[in-house]
C-alpha cells in the first residue's frame, strides 16, 4: 500500500493544471462519462434500494471515477492520481477493527454490511455546531457524554474567547482550540466517562497551527482528528500538514468528505458515485482510520429528504458491500432541536443509513449554524433509533422511511427553529428541564407506537 | 433564428451557438435583438432548470462561458449600433479572508452571471482591502461576502465597519451568505441582506437593485 510520502511525491510531480481546468475539464466530464457507462439511475420513490447489483455497480463506478480524477492539490496545482490496481491494494490493506477511546470506554470500530445484525457505532454530539462560550461548551459536552448509547463524541465549536469573536488564523482560534481539548476531557471526567474519545478532535480549529496546538493538550492517539479536503476532490498543504502530524503522533484520522448535490457532482447519481470515490480519497489521501462523510443538498445543506436519502442509502450499500474500511455518515436534518419534525427526520435518515451498512455521526440540526441551537436529545434519539432498527431488512426500512417522509415533507421549505440549549437545559447542573424530557419521551412513544421500533430502553 | 439561439444555448451547444452568432453578424441581424430575444431567454431557461433541480453548477458554468464567448463575437457589432447592452448591476463576490470554501459562492456567482449581472468573482480567501479596491474599480452596486466558518464570519462584520470608517457605507449594498450565516447575524452586523441559498440570493439582489439606488 502506498504511504503518505509516496502520495506527497505525487502531489509534487503529478499532472499540472489550473483548479478551473480540474473542475470543468477533468472532474465534470469524467463523472458524466462514468455515470453513463455504468447506467446509474436514482429511483426517487425508493429511498432505500435493496438491489445488491446496484450497490456493486455503484462501487465499481466510484473506483473508476477516482482512478480517472484523483485528488487535486491546490498548492502545487497538480493531481495526485492512483491506478485501479493501487486502489484495490489500498482497499485490501485498509484499516478495520480500529480501537477508539481508553479504559472502560475503549471500543472497537468495525465495518458493517447492509442488513447487518451488529449495532452501528454511535458517534454523538454537536457535529461541530457553534456554542457561545466555554461555560456552555462544558455543560453541553457533559450532556453528550451521559447519553447511554454514546460510543464517542463529536464536539461543538466555541465562537467567543474572553468575550471576543474567534477569528480563523488568530491567537483566539489557537486559544479556543487548546481550551476545547481541555474542556472536552474535563466534561467527560465529570460524566464519569474519562476514556470517551473525541473523534472530531478540535472542532474550533481551522488552521493547521491551531489543530496541532490543540492536539498537544489532553488529546490522545485513541481520539480522532477530523481532516477533510475541499470540494470537490481537493486538498492543500494545511490539511497535508495536519495529516503528517497525526501520522507521526500515531493518532486516528477521521477522513472527512462532503459531496454536494447541485455542485460539481450534479444530481443524485453523481453525488452517489462521488461519495464512493470520496471513500477512496479518505483512505488514500487523507490516510484515515475511517471515513466520515456528509452528502448534502446545495439548497438547504441537509440530507433528510429525497433524493438525498437515496444517495445516502445507495452509496452506503455500495461502500459497505465492497470495502471493510469503516465509515460514518452524518444525518443532517432541517428542523431544530426538540421539534417533532426533527424526530421524524432523524428516524428516517438514521434508519436508512443503519440498514445500508453505515455508522452514524449525529446529529446536525437546522443548518448547524445558530449559536447554542443544539441539545443532547437529538443525538440521543439518533442512537436509540440506530440500535432499534438493527436487523430490519432494507425492504422494510424503505417502507418505514417512506411513511416517515410523509410526516415532514410538507415542512421542508420552512423548518421550525426548535429550542436552544439554554432554553432546554439548566446550564450549571447540565440537566434537561422537565419540559424537555417530556417532549423527548412523548415523541419517542409516538414513533414507537406508529413504526414499531423496539427501543432498547 | 432567435429561437435557434435560444435552443442551442439552452442545450449548451457551444459550437452551434457560436456559429449562429457569426451567421447573424453576416446577415446583419440586430445584435441587441439576438441578446435580448435569443441568448438572455436561454440563460433564463438554465436558471429555471437550476431552480427545479434539472441543472447544476457545471451547467451554470458552461452556459456562462458560451454566453461570454457569444458576447465577445457580438461586441463589435453592438459597438457599431452605438447602443449599450443592458446590465442589471455590478456585483463583487468572494469568500472572505481565512476561508477557502468555494462551492456555495461559485453557485451564487454563476447564477448572478446568467441572470444578467456583471459579476467579478474574486475567489476565496479574499482580503477586505481587495473587496474595496475591486468594488471601487468596477463601480459595484453590491458586495457579496461568503463565509463557511463561524470563525470567518467576523470578517463580514469588519468589512461593514471599514466602509463606515471610510464614510462610504452608503455607496454599496453588502449582502452575506454561507453555511453558518443567519438572518440574525446579518441584522446584527448591519448587512443589507442575507440569503439562505442561491435562488434566495438572486431574489435578494433583484430586490436590492429595484430599490432606490444608494
Amino acid at each position: 500500500m502506498l504511504g503518505f510520502w509516496e502520495m506527497m511525491d505525487r502531489a509534487l510531480t503529478g499532472e499540472f493544471m489550473s483548479e478551473a481546468e480540474f473542475d470543468m475539464q477533468r472532474f465534470v466530464p469524467a463523472l458524466d462519462e462514468v455515470k453513463k457507462k455504468y447506467k446509474i439511475k436514482c429511483d426517487f420513490n425508493t429511498p432505500v434500494p435493496c438491489e445488491d447489483a446496484l450497490a456493486d455497480t455503484l462501487f465499481e463506478a466510484g473506483v473508476e471515477l477516482y482512478s480517472r480524477v484523483g485528488t487535486y492539490c491546490t498548492d502545487t496545482e497538480r493531481i495526485i492520481l492512483f491506478t485501479k490496481d493501487e486502489i484495490q491494494t489500498a482497499l485490501i490493506n485498509a484499516p478495520n477493527n480500529v480501537y477508539i477511546g481508553e479504559g472502560k470506554q475503549r471500543k472497537v470500530l468495525s465495518s458493517r454490511k447492509p442488513d447487518d445484525e451488529t449495532v452501528p457505532w454511535c458517534y454523538l454530539g454537536a457535529v461541530g455546531g457553534p456554542v457561545s462560550d466555554e461555560r456552555l461548551f462544558l455543560s453541553i459536552m457533559q450532556g453528550y457524554a451521559l447519553i447511554p448509547l454514546v460510543d464517542s463524541i463529536t464536539t461543538p465549536t466555541i465562537v467567543k474567547y474572553k468575550g471576543t469573536e474567534v477569528r480563523a488564523y488568530s491567537p483566539y482560534e489557537l486559544a479556543v482550540s487548546i481550551r476545547s481539548s481541555k474542556l472536552a476531557r474535563e466534561a467527560c471526567q465529570r460524566a464519569h466517562k474519562p476514556g470517551l474519545a473525541f473523534m472530531n478532535s478540535i472542532a474550533s480549529s481551522v488552521s493547521d497551527t491551531a489543530k496541532i496546538a490543540g492536539s498537544v493538550f489532553d488529546l490522545r492517539p485513541s481520539d480522532g482528528w477530523l481532516i477533510g479536503g475541499a470540494s470537490d476532490f481537493k486538498i492543500n498543504y494545511q490539511r497535508l500538514n495536519e495529516i503528517a502530524f497525526v501520522l507521526e503522533y500515531g493518532g486516528h484520522i477521521s477522513g472527512e468528505t462532503s459531496p454536494c448535490l447541485g455542485g460539481f457532482c450534479g444530481g443524485a447519481e453523481g453525488v452517489a458515485i462521488a461519495n464512493v470515490a470520496y471513500h477512496l480519497q479518505a483512505l488514500m489521501v487523507l490516510c484515515g482510520s475511517y471515513q466520515v462523510t456528509l452528502p448534502f443538498h446545495y439548497q438547504n445543506g441537509s440530507n433528510s429528504m429525497q433524493p438525498l436519502l437515496w444517495v445516502l442509502s445507495a452509496s452506503s450499500q455500495a461502500i459497505s458491500r465492497n470495502s471493510h474500511f469503516p465509515f460514518f455518515t452524518i444525518p443532517k436534518v432541517l428542523a431544530g432541536p426538540l421539534e417533532p419534525m426533527t424526530f421524524y427526520e432523524t428516524a428516517a435518515t438514521v434508519s436508512a443509513l443503519v440498514a445500508s451498512g453505515s455508522h452514524i455521526e449525529a446529529l446536525s440540526t437546522h443548518k448547524n449554524s445558530t449559536v447554542d441551537l443544539q441539545t443532547p436529545e437529538g443525538p440521543a434519539f439518533a442512537s436509540e433509533v440506530a440500535h432499534a432498527v438493527v436487523g430490519i431488512p432494507r425492504k422494510e426500512i424503505n417502507r418505514i422511511v417512506l411513511t416517515l417522509l410523509d410526516e415532514y415533507k410538507d415542512r421542508i421549505e420552512n423548518p421550525p427553529r426548535g429550542k436552544s440549549y439554554p432554553e432546554a437545559y439548566d446550564i450549571d447542573a447540565a440537566v434537561p428541564f422537565p419540559a424537555t424530557e417530556k417532549i423527548y419521551n412523548e415523541m419517542k412513544k409516538k414513533i414507537k407506537n406508529k413504526f414499531g421500533f423496539k427501543f432498547k430502553y | 433564428m432567435l429561437e435557434k439561439f435560444k435552443r442551442e444555448l439552452a442545450s449548451l451547444h457551444r459550437e452551434n451557438t457560436i456559429s449562429l452568432c457569426r451567421e447573424a453578424i453576416e446577415q446583419k441581424i440586430d445584435p441587441l435583438k439576438i441578446i435580448n430575444e435569443g441568448l438572455t431567454p436561454a440563460m433564463s431557461d438554465i436558471g429555471e432548470k437550476f431552480r427545479t433541480g434539472e441543472a447544476f453548477l457545471p451547467e451554470l458554468i458552461q452556459s456562462a462561458q458560451i454566453f461570454e464567448e457569444a458576447m465577445n463575437i457580438l461586441a463589435p457589432a453592438i459597438k457599431k449600433t452605438g447602443k449599450k447592452t443592458e446590465i442589471k448591476g455590478a456585483i463583487i463576490i468572494g469568500t472572505v479572508k481565512g476561508d477557502i470554501h468555494n462551492l456555495g459562492k461559485d453557485i451564487v456567482a454563476m447564477l448572478f452571471k446568467i441572470s444578467g449581472y456583471e459579476v467579478r468573482d474574486l475567489g476565496v480567501d479574499v482580503a477586505n482591502s481587495k473587496f474595496l479596491e475591486e468594488a471601487e474599480k468596477h463601480q459595484a452596486d453590491i458586495i457579496a461576502l461568503s463565509s463557511l466558518l463561524t470563525s470567518t464570519m467576523p470578517i463580514q462584520k469588519d468589512l461593514i465597519k471599514i466602509l463606515k470608517e471610510k464614510g462610504i457605507r452608503d455607496r454599496y449594498r453588502v449582502i452575506i451568505g454561507g453555511g453558518p450565516v443567519t438572518k440574525e447575524w446579518a441584522e446584527n452586523i448591519g448587512a443589507d441582506g442575507y440569503a439562505e441559498n442561491a435562488m434566495e440570493a438572486l431574489t435578494l439582489v433583484n430586490n436590492l437593485m429595484e430599490e432606490k439606488p444608494c
